[in-house]
């Protein structure tokens, strides 16, 4: 087999790793580090792409049509078309407004959304950056992402820009302390800040996954992360039908779109940090089913991987588009109410119970010592 | 080399700001608590400083502590602003002189 | 090396930050010069490998504290024109203080410290140092009555801010989601069986 490799890329291949490995410590580093991160950016935004079309699609099909099925074969060329659309549309900056802050406020929003991939584990070897204070940087960062949203009302120098994002705001804030609390939970399951340590407390099939011993938590966190989006139903900041687009009413063409980009950004992070605090990240569910071994074709399903945590994530994205589907919008005080008095008590309680469940070494916990 | 004296320079420099903040700030009182909290920051480098370079963790606990009392502080702060501006609709500093004997 | 730039790159980038934080015309761009700094001070943290502690910054401040200034500044009719005017008074009196406590402090911080031990980096953190591990035991072992105590400061700003803000304004209708949460379907409606008319 090795002689069927053309001996100009062999040749090739030992030039770059020479030079490669005459570089200084940091220097290999740096590039590695690089390298890893142009490809998870590359993907991500890959992905966020597509996930538009494929959100027309899904609710297409809900409501009984066709979604985009004129641009290329089966509509797949339609993000592209956006894409080129949105880029060479006009930016129209309001007059009275500060164009600095207007400007900034779409980075505000997309960098945090990108940044927090630089913890997540895809695989058991490939991670931007394995800190052992992976769940913080998450948090933080999501903590961050409100700026964008209040700035972009503000500089847009319009009151119902301003009451959207003052509104999306609160929302927002309210939910990331459900969502803390959450991840405590997860924390003390997990024993580590550490993504990667997370996932590995999961191995062992389906039933070591943190979804069933911390169920209520995982509702808690997926509706908590689809209201931090700004999703439906609790979308009432840019509710389309009502106060058109909220905060970013006056942004078009390239600001608009780093704004769209940020909040499919945002929810494919959020789908993807879900799979992995609950169901085991890239562990695969037939893990341990070792009678699947002696099978050829199906040996591929017990080997954990990318593909499985795809495959989750997919489904957390079919599910947020199922949700925006399916359910009337909420009004802004039921959403504040359900984040401050529902959200909070519930996990302030569970986290209780589960001291309780780490001391008499149920679930998680079982394989404990004294 | 990066060493003890160069967080305390900086803190001192971060303090020494604030101050002039304060001095200086004769319009709104948002900065005033703007500058205190830049005033705690700088406590806050050179308690890690000093944590860093004993070896000793207490250091860092204090920071913890810290940041919980002056975001305590923040908030108060802001809901006094926010009563004195609906009663006196300023909060420029120089019209607060009503107590003045 | 690179340790040494990044220090420096991050510690003028904050100075600079809290510069424009105290001399800037625009309180909404004060707000954000003071989001900046915070943000530099956590880079300068993680540095000293103290990263618990800069993330948790950036959590709560960045996070939650310049977001409610940033509503506070929103929210009140700041005038821009009494701000411009107020400046030059005591400025010189500000910066003359500034400059004679920062001569003071750098001196004791350089001069003095000559031939003390201890100069030079800080020691390097033993292998498979966690520094939140490292706090979590001190900090709910040694300091448990201190934690309690914060709680406490902390429930202490809840209540004082809401009571401090909350206005109860009469007559005004509020809906109670609660209740209306709670509604049964044999409470809004009533199915009645008709026997069919003969048409006439």
């Amino acid at each position: 087999m090795a002689d069927l490799v053309p001996q100009f890329l062999v040749n090739w291949v030992d030039w770059g790793m020479g030079i490669f490995n005459s570089l200084p410590a940091w220097l290999q580093y740096l590039t590695i580090t690089t390298w890893k991160i142009l490809f998870v950016m590359i993907a991500v935004i890959l992905i966020v792409a597509f996930s538009t079309y494929f959100e027309r699609k899904v609710i297409g099909s809900m409501q009984a049509r066709v979604g985009p099925n004129r641009v290329g074969p089966l509509g797949l060329g339609q993000p592209f078309a956006d894409v080129i659309k949105l880029l060479i549309k006009e930016v129209v900056v309001p007059s009275q407004s500060s164009k600095f802050l207007f400007v900034i406020a779409p980075l505000l929003s997309l960098t945090p959304a990108l940044a927090a991939w630089a913890v997540i584990p895809l695989n058991d070897w490939y991670v931007i950056a394995d800190i052992n204070a992976g769940l913080l940087y998450v948090l933080a960062l999501t903590s961050v992402g409100v700026y964008g949203v209040i700035l972009a009302g503000w500089a847009t120098n319009s009151k119902y820009a301003l009451l959207g994002a003052m509104r999306s705001a609160a929302q927002i804030v309210a939910y990331e302390i459900a969502m803390g609390f959450a991840l405590v939970g997860v924390l003390m399951a997990g024993g580590s800040l550490n993504l990667g340590e997370i996932v590995m407390a999961q191995e062992g099939g389906v039933s070591h996954w943190f979804l069933i011993p911390l169920l209520p938590l995982f509702v808690v966190y997926w509706v908590s992360g689809v209201a931090e989006t700004n999703r439906a139903p609790f979308d009432v900041a840019e509710g389309e039908s009502e106060i058109v687009a909220g905060f970013h009413v006056e942004y078009s063409g390239v600001a608009f779109a780093v704004f769209f980009l940020a909040e499919y950004a945002n929810m494919v992070l959020i789908s993807t940090l879900t799979a992995i605090f609950f169901l085991g990240g890239w562990a695969s569910p037939f893990e341990g089913w070792t009678f699947l071994n002696d099978i050829p074709w199906l040996a591929w399903l017990t080997a954990g991987g990318l593909h499985w945590l795809f495959t989750k994530m997919c489904m957390f994205m079919y599910t947020f588009f199922w949700f925006r589907a399916t359910f009337p919008r909420y009004r802004y005080d039921q959403i504040m109410r359900l984040g401050w008095k529902i959200f909070i008590p519930v996990t302030i309680i569970w986290i209780g119970v589960e001291g309780v469940m780490a001391w008499f070494q149920v679930g998680p916990w079982s394989g404990l010592g004294a | 080399m990066i060493g003890l004296e160069h967080y305390l320079t900086l803190a001192a420099m971060l303090f020494v700001l604030s101050i002039a903040g304060i001095i200086i700030n004769r319009r709104n009182l948002i900065l005033l608590l703007m500058c205190v909290e830049i005033m705690l920051l700088a406590v806050n480098f050179n308690f890690i400083a000093f944590s860093r370079y004993l070896g000793d963790e207490t250091g860092q606990v204090f920071v913890f502590f810290i940041l919980t009392v002056a975001a305590a502080e923040a908030a108060i702060g802001l809901a006094i602003l926010v009563v004195l501006f609906r009663n006196r609709q300023s909060i420029a500093v120089q019209e607060l002189n009503t107590l003045k004997g | 090396m690179l340790h040494s730039i990044l220090f420096y790159v991050f510690a003028v980038a904050m100075l600079g930050a809290a510069m424009g934080v105290v001399f800037s015309r625009n309180p909404v761009h004060s707000v954000m010069f003071l989001v900046l700094t915070f943000f530099q001070s956590a880079l300068l943290w993680i540095l000293a490998e103290a990263e618990f502690l800069a993330i948790v910054l950036v959590l709560v401040y960045v996070g939650a504290v310049m977001v409610l200034f940033l509503f506070v500044v929103m929210m009140l009719d700041v005038n821009i024109e009494a701000a411009k005017r107020g400046l030059t008074r005591y400025s010189f009196l500000g910066i003359g203080i500034a400059l004679v406590m920062a001569i003071e402090l750098v001196q004791l911080i350089w001069l003095r410290s000559q031939g003390a031990a201890g100069t030079g980096g800080f020691a390097p953190t033993p292998e498979g140092y966690s520094n939140t591990e490292a706090l979590g035991a001190v900090l709910y072992t040694e300091h448990a009555y201190a934690f309690e105590i914060a709680a406490v400061i902390l429930l202490l700003a809840i209540v004082a801010a809401i009571t401090l803000t909350m206005r109860k304004r009469p007559g005004i209708k509020v809906q109670n989601i609660a209740a209306q949460v709670a509604v049964r379907a044999k409470d809004r409606l009533r199915v009645v069986k008709m026997d069919a008319e003969k048409k006439q």
